[in-house]
């Protein structure tokens, strides 16, 4: 899901023979790939999920947990589902190999392996996984504005809220909604009405920080996910946004027009109990629409359920 | 009856020298640890061994450690008599014993 792509690229060995684990390693280091091994599927499992390794070489052969099972662990892990494994097979029986494939690996090698035979399908192996990556990275980004989309600050959020929750560091989250949207549309027209979306997506992403998550969450309407911040850190973000869009001169059919959004914030530091991706929203919604009934143009927090503008000089 | 010597086939391959030569010192520990498993009759063990020895010796470059292990692990699977299974792990130990590698490492 991480689109960035990390380096090296690192393999992990899960196989009962330690020969095997120096083998490869002297196969794929030349590679400039990583190798690391483990002895048996349970230590695999677990350090292809502390590890994250970037494909895994699973023996079938393994006393107690052998390969198939430690597969369909891996497969059944959120984590380590998307890891692409290669089964090292000693038995060249079709049935072992069909039963592997249709567990989920990508490819197996028979041992004792050639070499350039191993090197091949590895680099096989991560080829498929890049395409993956970009493929799942391309449903995930917003067509007009290249921003993140719905589906991802779904799926960012739920993990956001678990690393919120499991280290009590807060998440903050701001909506943010184009003024009179619907005006501007009718006035200059859909596709100008684009051209404005643009780039407010793009003063969004330039005034948000590299660690937060700026999507386009509906018609004109943003959110921006900010991990590890307080309320105070929230709100500042936000205001900085919204302070950014209303001083940007938008271009348009060769003249200049201003454009504002209303922003409602809420931050997970000051609720108590669980909180779900939709509920942070819909506090953040309520905000938000205390901001257009107020005039838009500014900024509301949700604080435990209270609505209160933004003061002046707050952030 | 005794071996021509045996040497890897990528004794000269420099990603593999240090490693293969690694594998083949370490040869006759296992080659003993084959004899006692079969004095003690530990069968699971010993067809263990024969697999280890048949997915790693051809990787290495000694394709007739597989091949011999390969044959030792078949007799076990089918359960061959006590005879015949001797002299199956005698094959593959005197192929241990002709593996020779270069000093010059």
């Amino acid at each position: 899901m991480n689109p960035e792509i990390r380096t090296p690229t690192r393999i992990l060995v899960i196989d009962d023979s330690e020969p095997i684990h120096a083998l490869i390693k002297a196969r794929l280091q030349p590679e400039g790939l990583e190798v690391f091994s483990e002895l048996d599927g349970e230590a695999g499992i677990e350090r292809a999920t502390t590890d994250l390794p970037d494909l895994i070489l699973l023996d079938v052969d393994m006393p107690e947990l052998d390969g198939f099972e430690v597969c369909r662990r891996l497969k059944n892990t959120p984590a380590t589902r998307d890891i692409p494994i290669i089964f090292l097979t000693g038995t060249a029986s079709t049935d072992s190999k069909v039963r592997g494939l249709d567990m989920g690996a990508i490819d197996y090698v028979t041992k004792p392996f050639d070499q350039v035979e191993l090197r091949a399908r590895v680099r096989a192996g991560l080829r498929t996984k890049q395409l993956q990556d970009i493929l799942e990275h391309q449903s995930f980004l917003d067509a007009l504005t290249g921003l993140w989309n719905r589906a991802y600050l779904d799926r960012r959020m739920e993990g956001e809220i678990n690393i919120a929750s499991r280290y009590d560091r807060p998440l903050g989250i701001a909506l943010v909604d184009v003024d009179r949207f619907k005006n501007l549309n009718d006035t200059y027209g859909h596709l100008l009405g684009d051209v404005v979306l643009q780039g407010i997506a793009r003063v969004m992403q330039d005034s948000a920080r590299s660690s937060d998550t700026v999507a386009r969450y509906g018609g004109e309407e943003f959110a921006i996910l900010i991990p590890q911040a307080d309320l105070d850190s929230t709100a500042q973000v936000a205001e900085r946004v919204r302070q950014s869009i209303e001083s940007h001169s938008f271009e348009v059919r060769g003249s200049n027009i201003g454009v504002t959004v209303s922003v409602g914030v809420v931050c997970t530091a000051e609720f108590v109990g669980e909180l779900s991706p939709e509920n942070l929203l819909n506090h953040a919604d309520r905000a938000l629409y205390a901001s257009k009934d107020a005039g838009r143009n500014c900024t509301h927090l949700n604080v435990r359920g209270k609505i209160r503008p933004l003061e002046p000089g707050e952030s | 009856m005794a071996h021509e010597p045996i040497r890897s086939i990528f004794e000269n391959d420099p990603d593999m020298m240090e490693i293969v030569r690694d594998f083949a010192v370490a040869l006759p520990e296992r080659r003993r640890s084959l004899q006692a498993l079969l004095e003690a009759n530990n069968l699971d063990a010993l067809q263990v061994a024969a697999h280890q020895l048949k997915g790693a010796g051809g990787g290495y470059g000694f394709q007739p450690i597989t091949d011999t292990a390969a044959r030792l692990e078949q007799a076990l699977r089918e359960g061959v008599d006590a005879s015949a299974l001797k002299d199956h792990c005698q094959a593959l130990c005197e192929v241990l014993d002709a593996v020779t590698v270069s000093e010059n490492v």
